[in-house]
């Protein structure tokens, strides 16, 4: 390995500035922290070289880059003042075509997770449940009017495939928005704040948390409590103490040997909480635009970041027994009994043979499959006619309710429900 | 196109061959300078012939023979249908889609041989077409009283092993699911046969056993809609 030969190297590599971190010396609240920026020293060879203060830095030659507050390095989180002066939440909204009436500093609040900052009134947890029932009505509201016909858990999927965390998670990276390493005072406003020190107890998810969880150890999980009390996305809801439990044992296995927590990074819990993090983010920003914009504008912004994106339905179904679901849907709607008749087939004694199946019930078809045995061919034909059934549309752009809170609305005619699904579990 | 010029030459081919084998009854073998004349393919080999071989003409579906006003060739590909194609029949009663089509229901029901409305694929008779299973509700119809229902069930407490599932469902005549519906074998028996069909199982070899699992997990991921 050769030898670095620093007195060689050009004046530009010496003062090129460091990137925003902050140093130990400068966590202590003090004198120092009052006219420095957060900054690092390159390597100890130029600091003993180049030093020329008390302190070993050439404040002359590295002007601090921004003065920080004297309190700042002893707040949670940034002070509201400096989101007027972060480069990043300037570039952020202008990115996102975020309204004028949207301020910087509420901007920058959405950023702050109450991980961080556990005082209310200034960290996103108010904003972010605004934002999640705003989210959660019009995705729910669309996916209802659209497909009228949906069992309940294809639309708690899909609805976790649109607003869950995982989708705006997604969303969040693609605004390029970058996260802390850890949170307080002196970080850049405009990056993402949470802490990975763990789930915190007062931040719940939204809604209520089931006594039986607590209380049974077996309890019946159906599809009609899940509606009442579980949340938006049929999942069951923990309190703080019941998650950390359920999930600290899953962190230690995947980290493997005895590394504290803030050590171990990109493991599956570190993951879980930046997930959380950035959907939390997003959420806060819908009711931050909601607060200060008002509720069209938050529409328009809903459709066009979380409504917009693709998802494919008809890969979300799971069937158990298919021609019995079939059977059992003719005879609610008073059609005739469905018959499974081959239309055509390929190399019945051959090792790939191809049959054609379809689906009839009296003179209509209804579905129509092809597969490699009798069987698989009639089930997977009967598969396609309940997702036809189920995946039954109005139309590409149906009215939804919210429609009508526009002021010179058409009335209303109302949107077609199904009466429900055909065997619930 | 390539597939049609070689066909042709082959059936060149036979035509020679069984000329060359006719006029040289009983010889098993034809003349080798026959042989070389038949094998022989004519190949793209000068422009011009490349250039005819790729002058195809359109399919007659893309020949507009009334051209007098715009049209909307429509010709896809074969393929599965979409699921997001509703059928016809699956169409609420308010759908306009159902309305605006209600003609051609009225006249597909009044001939009967016209093919379905939801499918438009035409000249298939459904009746005419063979039946690839019944369902369980066809093969056997509702007809079990109750006082058979409790019969069953004391049968199989009583003695499970003669009064096996199917022995009990072809007496009453009732598919094996009812008998199942109506009665649950005896605990003991139930863990008697558990044990039994392990030990058959420890048996398989890992070729049997892997079979076995792949063959589950394709089912699985037929009825995920993977296959």
């Amino acid at each position: 390995m050769k030898r670095l030969r620093l007195d060689r190297w050009t004046g530009q590599l010496l003062v090129a500035r460091p990137p925003t971190s902050t140093p130990l010396r400068y966590a202590r609240p003090g004198a120092v922290c009052a006219r420095l920026a957060p900054r690092r020293q390159q390597s100890t060879a130029i600091a003993t070289q180049l030093s020329t203060s008390s302190d070993g830095f050439d404040y002359d030659r590295f002007p601090p880059l921004e003065p920080l507050p004297p309190t700042a390095t002893s707040l949670p989180s940034p002070t509201p003042d400096r989101a007027l002066k972060s480069a990043r939440l300037a570039a952020l909204h202008a990115r996102l075509s975020l309204p004028e009436k949207l301020p910087l500093q509420t901007l920058a609040r959405t950023l702050v997770d109450s991980s961080a900052d556990e005082n209310p009134q200034f960290n996103n947890s108010n904003l972010a449940f605004v934002g999640q029932t705003l989210i959660n009505y019009h995705v729910a509201e669309w996916l209802m009017v659209r497909y009228p016909r949906l069992p309940m858990a294809i639309l708690w999927a899909a609805m976790a495939a649109y607003s869950g965390p995982a989708p705006l998670f997604q969303i969040a990276q693609s605004w390029g928005v970058k996260s802390a390493a850890a949170p307080g005072g002196e970080v850049d406003p405009g990056l993402l704040q949470f802490s990975l020190e763990g789930l915190n107890p007062s931040d719940r998810k939204f809604g209520y948390s089931r006594l039986e969880v607590e209380r049974k150890h077996k309890f019946r999980h159906s599809i009609s409590s899940g509606v009442i009390f579980d949340d938006d996305y049929g999942q069951l809801i923990f309190d703080g103490k019941t998650g950390v439990e359920q999930k600290e044992p899953t962190a230690d296995e995947n980290g493997g040997d005895q590394t504290p927590s803030h050590m171990s990074y990109g493991d599956e819990k570190t993951r879980l909480l930046a997930e959380q993090a950035h959907a939390k983010f997003v959420r806060a920003l819908v009711g931050s635009i909601y607060a200060h914009c008002g509720r069209d504008t938050v529409r328009a912004f809903i459709k066009s970041h979380v409504m917009s994106r693709t998802l494919d339905i008809s890969t979300l179904f799971q069937f158990k027994s298919p021609t019995r679901e079939l059977a059992m849907l003719c005879e609610r709607e008073d059609f005739e009994p469905p018959i499974a008749r081959l239309l055509s087939e390929t190399g019945r004694h051959s090792r790939t043979p191809v049959f054609v199946v379809g689906i009839f019930s009296g003179k209509d078809k209804l579905g129509e499959a092809a597969g490699p045995s009798l069987d698989a061919a009639r089930w997977k034909a009967a598969m396609n006619a309940l997702k036809a059934w189920y995946l039954y549309s109005p139309g590409e752009h149906v009215r939804v309710p919210s429609d009508m809170l526009v002021s010179d609305a058409r009335p209303w005619e109302p949107a077609h429900i199904d009466i429900g699904e055909v065997i619930s579990f | 196109m390539e597939a049609q010029l070689t066909r042709r030459s082959a059936t060149a081919c036979s035509g020679l061959l069984s000329c060359s084998s006719r006029s040289s009854s009983g010889r098993l073998f034809a003349p080798s300078t026959k042989t070389v004349a038949v094998t022989s393919i004519r190949q793209k080999s000068s422009a011009a012939r490349l250039r005819r071989a790729l002058n195809i003409p359109p399919h007659p579906s893309f020949v507009l023979k009334d051209t007098s006003a715009d049209r909307i060739i429509f010709n896809p590909p074969s393929s599965e249908a979409s699921v997001f194609h509703t059928p016809f029949k699956f169409l609420p009663k308010s759908d306009p889609r159902r309305r605006q089509n209600i003609a051609e229901l009225f006249k597909s029901q009044a001939t009967g041989t016209e093919g379905t409305v939801a499918t438009g694929s035409p000249s298939l008779d459904p009746a005419r077409l063979p039946v690839v299973k019944k369902w369980a509700w066809e093969q056997k119809p509702h007809h079990v009283t109750a006082e058979q229902v409790a019969e069953i069930r004391r049968l199989r407490t009583e003695d499970p092993v003669t009064n096996s599932v199917h022995k009990l469902a072809d007496k009453y005549n009732c598919s094996a699911l009812f008998i199942r519906m109506c009665v649950q074998a005896p605990k003991e028996h139930k863990e008697k046969v558990k044990a039994e069909e392990d030990r058959i199982k420890a048996r398989w070899g890992p070729i049997r056993s892997a079979a076995r699992a792949e063959r589950k997990r394709r089912i699985d991921m037929l009825f995920a809609g993977e296959l």
